[in-house]
């Protein structure tokens, strides 16, 4: 094992407001990337305004106090740097990548942006308008499809069960005074993280980080309550012309803070993760079911989910939907050798540490950590908890988690009929 | 204006090397001494231009085989000592090639190259995985039929291309590779997978030396390649692959209506140039930049920021063996589609009628360096572009990658780029095709 990736030194600086600030060195290549961190995310949206965030993050580079929309983009494209927002389950990003020398500029018109948003009322019909035609986008999709219906089945009213666009009906409800709202409340230095990679000294970084955030204050706190998920471990299904059947079965999982979380990321591993996983071999390489099969446990604040899927000729809709449930559920009764619970923890902590090759991704990864409240040494306290991690373990929470999932399937009536015949 | 590459190539480490090893095969190599992990990228010329006509969606199925091992190695054995100890592998066919990269640490590598090349140059092509391997292969294309923009993607290539071996779907057919046998896969793997038409590109935390050490022993296995019969060479050499001429430049328009959509898809598209012509290649990419990357850009601006007459829309122009389509593609409402055209030829038409403002150009020139500077920052992109720009023969945009690319950009002037626009982008003769909703 390559000890030495992940053995990047990164400095950790809280500034008086509240923002921390991490650098990690690292002078190979004459770029620098960066990532602003906002906790939150979709999790502080309500039903009724669902694809807020997202909305918000498309039109915060949409105008500012000093600049328009296309003044902006202007900014960064003239210099040939990227500048991006993102809405996320448990966060909101602004990530940047310039050239070395550009990087000062950049930082600046990034706190411009996270700072002052204007909101233009004409800029917020135009999102809204390709928000809505992307939402009808997705429609073409068979995947996004299945997914979004498992996703109300997994979570209800809880903001994980909704699309990160929203609905069509919320979406037309966000106002201007929403999302100025979304703003004030959220987009605020006690809550913020930024994270610099790239040929930058710690000092020069900080440095720059206080010039264009140190002044900025926080406002008086309002806090936020998320409802309980509501599982509901039902068979939805979705009628499309489909040449290919999509099936997909989820298990509520645990949280990232939870004691099970590494054992989940093991099973997750086993099952999901490459070609040489067990969904892969044992229901694409031995019986030619899929093209494409996996799974997919996505590490979040609140109850995750555990989902497995896969792509499949009609005809094979029923043994598919059977294959994927057998292949979670076996975990229950039998335990993983101890061979192959080396075999999954040196694969999962190898890829881990050859995940931090580029400046992007050493500042989304440390950043991320802070972001959800784990900290910088959480990097070495993973790789503790997966090593830690035993066959007993496995088999316990495997016990305790995949009961009976929610399916969620899309294809033809033909495919529709075989499992239903499975219930 | 000095662009900003130049400063930036200045500190990149040396120059690749680029060379043709004693087993024939060519092996071009970047040492990364900061990363902790090795790219191998191997490109084989052999994609779906060198189906056999008989066999169409070969080069895609020998693809997906060759994981199924050799005499000495399993099934599934090469991608359990990749993902063991945490590396990645892939493997993709295209027109002109296939390729198979892995990335590992770099303790791993002299390990796991072994594995690659003898499964690339011995592949057992065993009947009964075969078979297995076949059910895969028709649910990969059941997966695109599903897919529109596949569908529109493919519909432009066949409009386009016409008789050309470009039009071809490089998965095939249903009817086409459920009847391929494992007898003519080995025929065409036995007379396409030798080591003279490898590319090993390598980037990463190793040196020239060891990386030559290591290659050398590991494509040296040609226990076929003496012994290929001279009918399989004929049906399949390289040579009688492109007899049918690029399509002469006409007007071609084709619309197909598909039930899926939720918005119709407009593809129009020019005869680019091909690797023979290089710096125009590599300029046309500049051409994509200032008409539509980024929301200042020309068609951005106009048929999305101004007027919301798209959804989104893209350009793109890929180097390719020979001439590849410079497209411009759009999602927008069924009624926009006349209006969007007429827009989008009407910009074409000012690039030709207008020189481009200084400042334009250099923002183009700029934002193109740094994405290709961005872009290359990991060994497994570096090792990527590496490959496929050896396997294409631009020798010098391998060796001296860190420059030359950029120098082709940083020397168009105003006039050229006019010029550039009047050689490819014909305000008469050009393809449109459309995919609208049932």
């Amino acid at each position: 094992m390559s000890l030495a990736v992940s053995q990047r030194i990164s400095d950790r600086l809280v500034l008086s407001n509240g923002i921390v600030v991490l650098v990690t060195e690292n002078p190979t290549a004459d770029i620098i990337a960066a990532r602003c961190f906002f906790a939150g995310g979709e999790r502080v949206e309500t039903p009724a305004k669902s694809g807020l965030t997202h909305l918000a993050s498309s039109l915060l580079t949409r105008g500012t106090e000093r600049y328009s929309s296309l003044e902006i983009a202007e900014q960064v494209e003239s210099i040939g740097a990227s500048l991006g927002t993102e809405a996320s389950s448990d966060y909101f990003v602004l990530s940047l990548k310039t050239i070395t020398s550009d990087f000062h500029d950049m930082l600046l018109l990034g706190s411009e942006i996270l700072r002052s948003p204007s909101f233009p009322n004409s800029e917020l019909d135009l999102e809204r308008r390709l928000t809505i035609q992307s939402i009808r986008s997705q429609q073409e999709r068979p995947f996004t499809i299945a997914y979004d219906r498992l996703q109300h089945l997994m979570y209800g009213d809880h903001p994980y069960g909704f699309s990160s666009l929203g609905t069509e009906a919320s979406v037309r409800a966000i106002t201007r005074e929403d999302l100025v709202d979304f703003h004030r409340q959220h987009l605020r230095p006690d809550q913020m993280v930024v994270s610099i990679a790239g040929k930058i000294s710690s000092a020069q970084a900080i440095a720059l980080v206080e010039e264009a955030f140190g002044d900025w204050q926080s406002p008086q706190s309002v806090g936020f309550n998320t409802p309980e998920p509501n599982f509901q471990p039902l068979l939805v299904t979705h009628q499309q012309d489909t040449q290919q059947a999509i099936v997909m079965i989820g298990y509520p999982a645990p949280s990232v803070h939870s004691p099970d979380y590494a054992a989940i990321k093991i099973i997750s591993t086993y099952l999901g993760n490459g070609l040489s996983s067990r969904l892969f071999v044992e229901l694409r390489e031995k019986r030619g079911l899929a093209y494409e099969v996996s799974a997919f446990y996505p590490t979040r604040l609140e109850t995750s989910q555990f989902v497995a899927y896969m792509g499949t000729a009609s005809q094979n809709t029923g043994t598919a939907l059977a294959g994927l449930r057998h292949e979670c559920e076996r975990l229950a009764n039998t335990p993983l050798t101890a061979e192959e619970l080396s075999t999954c923890k040196s694969k999962l902590l190898g890829q881990y540490a050859l995940g931090k090759q580029t400046n992007s991704q050493i500042a989304q990864v440390y950043g991320w950590y802070e972001v959800m409240g784990l900290g910088l040494e959480f990097d070495h306290k993973f790789v503790e908890a997966i090593e830690a991690v035993t066959e007993a373990d496995v088999q316990n929470v495997a016990q305790k988690y995949f009961t009976t999932p929610a399916i969620s399937v899309v294809g033809s009536s033909d495919a529709l009929k075989l499992v239903h015949c499975h219930e | 204006m000095p662009i900003t590459c130049d400063r930036i190539a200045a500190k990149v480490s040396p120059q690749a090397t680029f060379l043709r090893l004693g087993n024939g095969a060519t092996l071009v190599h970047q040492e990364m001494p900061a990363s902790a992990v090795v790219s191998v990228d191997v490109w084989v010329k052999a994609g779906a231009t060198s189906d056999p006509v008989s066999c169409l969606g070969m080069a895609h199925f020998l693809e997906h085989m060759i994981f199924k091992g050799t005499e000495a190695i399993a099934a599934g054995e090469f991608d359990l000592v990749i993902e063991s100890e945490g590396g990645t592998s892939n493997a993709a066919t295209s027109l002109d090639y296939a390729h198979y990269n892995f990335t590992v640490a770099a303790s791993r590598f002299a390990i796991a190259l072994p594995y690659l090349s003898q499964m690339l140059l011995e592949a057992k092509i065993d009947e009964q995985e075969l078979e297995q391997e076949r059910l895969v292969v028709l649910e990969e294309l059941r997966q695109a039929m599903d897919d529109p923009d596949w569908i529109a993607y493919q519909h432009l290539m066949e409009t386009a291309y016409g008789d050309h071996v470009y039009s071809r779907s490089v998965l095939g057919s249903e009817a086409v590779v459920s009847g391929i046998t494992a007898t003519q896969m080995r025929e065409y793997h036995r007379a396409n997978y030798r080591p003279e038409n490898m590319t090993v590109a390598i980037a990463g935390a190793i040196t020239r030396e060891e990386a030559i050490k290591v290659v050398d022993a590991a494509f040296t296995r040609n226990t076929f390649s003496r012994n290929v019969p001279k009918n399989i060479l004929s049906n399949v050499s390289p040579e009688a692959l492109n007899t049918q001429a690029l399509p002469t430049s006409t007007m071609r328009r084709d619309t197909i209506s598909l039930p899926m959509l939720q918005h119709s898809r407009l593809n129009m598209a020019w005869m680019g140039a091909s690797v023979a012509n290089l710096e125009d290649a590599i300029q046309l990419e500049l051409v994509t930049m200032i008409l539509t990357e980024g929301r200042s850009a020309r068609l951005v601006r106009e048929l999305l920021e101004e007027s919301n007459l798209v959804q989104d829309i893209a350009g793109s122009f890929a180097l390719q063996q020979e001439a590849a389509l410079f497209t411009i593609s759009a999602y927008l409402d069924a009624e926009n589609l006349e209006m969007v055209e007429h827009k989008i030829i009407q910009q074409v038409q000012d690039l030709q009628n207008y020189p481009i403002a200084e400042a334009e150009l250099n923002k183009a020139k700029r934002s193109l360096c740094n994405q290709f500077i961005f872009a290359l920052e990991s060994p497994s992109q570096l090792a990527n572009f590496l490959g496929y720009h050896s396997l294409l023969g631009c020798e010098e945009l391998c060796t001296d990658w860190s420059n030359a690319y950029c120098e082709i950009i940083r020397k168009v002037q105003p006039s050229d780029l006019q010029n550039l626009v009047k050689k490819y982008l014909s305000l008469e003769n050009y393809i449109v095709t459309c995919a609208v909703p049932t």
